[in-house]
């Protein structure tokens, strides 16, 4: 699924060397079809909205995207782009909103049913499904927030596995299935050290094959550049079993830039 | 040493309906059930280096695994929408549907044993899958879409 970020860095970088350079071009569709995007929440949801509607409208995919919060208004780059993006391609988008792990689940469950499957399944805010108080009590065996988080991993997967054998098998284009969810650390508020590691991060990491970490930038290149915040965004995963190419696992590092004015600009490091 | 009885019962597959599993286990383990496969359909049999091998590599619920296989407790449910899962019958009578692309079983011995302490890689239900793949003896039954998607959430009745 880490070619579907590297286009949407890539679409909304500032450089136009780096939207053209094909080194820079997204990983081959068969590598890394899961991806975690780990960071604070107000941008990782901006960055699973831009995913979406990238996939969407310049990949023409369908995209089913799952939150636990109604989404109230597009990221102001889309906005900014919405007289060029494809309104029939942001029509591929379908936002669902569980409230519950169990509704989350239902529902994931059930994309197998659907005539037109996604391409792209997004969830945003896993954090939020599995710490729910009654995460625990749905009807079935396993209790525990890492039971759920490997149920909930494990079903999206299975899911993003079956649905691309149909896509595959429909000789569509659109194949493989993709995952991506974010999720919130649950970082201890007197020590930043995110290497104490959430239990439920180490499940989710058993089934999602790549990372997307966001990590804001605490120096002064934000004043210098102008810019609101900064950040840094490192892509790292482990090769997949079915690859086939020989080379190093995944690690590419971009910096996203925000602005007062809601802005958003990606640069390859 | 004489194959346990247990496995001396199993009679000769006829199941053709074998369901490819993703690779998620490490070389060795992959390599034995494809040698337990090759055995099985020329012996019925499987012999006591892979039953040792088997222990070897997958600790005590190997033996528990067997035993599952042995009561023909692995089942694989398919909807219409092409759909399939698997659900395995624990020694207390519970059923425990696993996915086929990706290791999970609801059973507290797959969350302590492999989520939480990182001591297994698998439970003895999962393993009864892949052995049963091996082996030929999984069950075929086929269920509503509706069903299917109640069976993957896990938000039916137990």
């Amino acid at each position: 699924m880490t070619d579907i970020l590297t286009l949407v860095f890539r679409t909304f970088s500032s450089q136009t060397s780096q939207k053209q350079d094909p080194s820079v071009g997204p990983s081959p569709p068969s590598l890394r079809c899961t991806t975690l995007v780990v960071g604070e929440h107000r941008l990782s949801r901006s960055v699973l909205l831009l995913a979406a509607v990238t996939a969407a409208s310049e990949l023409g995919i369908r995209v089913s995207f799952f939150a636990q919060t109604r989404i109230q208004s597009l990221p102001v780059c889309l906005q900014r782009c919405s007289a060029t993006l494809n309104p029939e391609g942001l029509k591929k988008i379908a936002f669902s909103y569980p409230r519950t792990l169990e509704e989350l689940l239902q529902q994931v469950a059930s994309l197998h049913e659907s005539p037109s499957p996604p391409s792209l399944i997004i969830v945003d805010g896993l954090d939020g499904f599995l710490r729910d108080p009654v995460a625990g009590s749905h009807a079935g065996f396993h209790s525990g927030e890492e039971s759920c988080a490997a149920h909930l991993s494990a079903l999206l997967c299975d899911t993003a596995a079956f649905l691309t054998e149909v896509l595959e098998q429909r000789g569509s284009s659109s194949a493989p299935c993709r995952i991506i969810a974010s999720f919130l650390l649950n970082v201890d508020s007197e020590s930043r050290d995110s290497s104490a590691t959430d239990p439920i991060l180490v499940v989710l990491d058993r089934y999602f094959q790549a990372r997307c970490t966001l990590d804001q930038d605490r120096s002064y290149e934000a004043a210098a550049a102008a810019a609101q915040e900064v950040w840094h965004i490192y892509l790292s995963g482990t090769k997949s079993p079915e690859d086939c190419e020989d080379g190093p696992a995944l690690a590419q590092e971009w910096k996203l830039f925000t602005f007062p004015d809601g802005l958003m600009e990606f640069k390859l490091v | 040493m004489a194959a346990p009885y247990w496995l001396t019962k199993c009679g000769r597959p006829r199941n053709k309906n074998y369901v490819k599993m993703r690779s998620l286990l490490p070389a060795v383990a992959e390599q034995l059930f494809r040698d337990i496969r090759k055995i099985y359909e020329e012996t019925t049999q499987i012999p006591d280096d892979l039953l040792i091998a088997l222990k070897f590599v997958f600790g005590s619920c190997a033996l528990q695994a067997l035993d599952l296989v042995d009561q023909r407790s692995v089942t694989c449910l398919s909807s219409p929408s092409g759909r399939k899962v698997f659900q395995v019958i624990g020694g207390s009578g519970r059923l425990y549907t696993c996915f086929l692309s990706c290791h999970y079983c609801p059973c507290p011995a797959f969350t302590y044993t492999v989520l939480r302490r990182n001591q297994g890689l698998l439970c003895k239900h999962i393993l009864a899958v892949y052995l049963c793949q091996a082996m030929a003896l999984t069950q075929q039954e086929s269920v509503s879409d509706q069903q299917m998607s109640t069976m993957l959430s896990g938000t039916g009745a137990p």
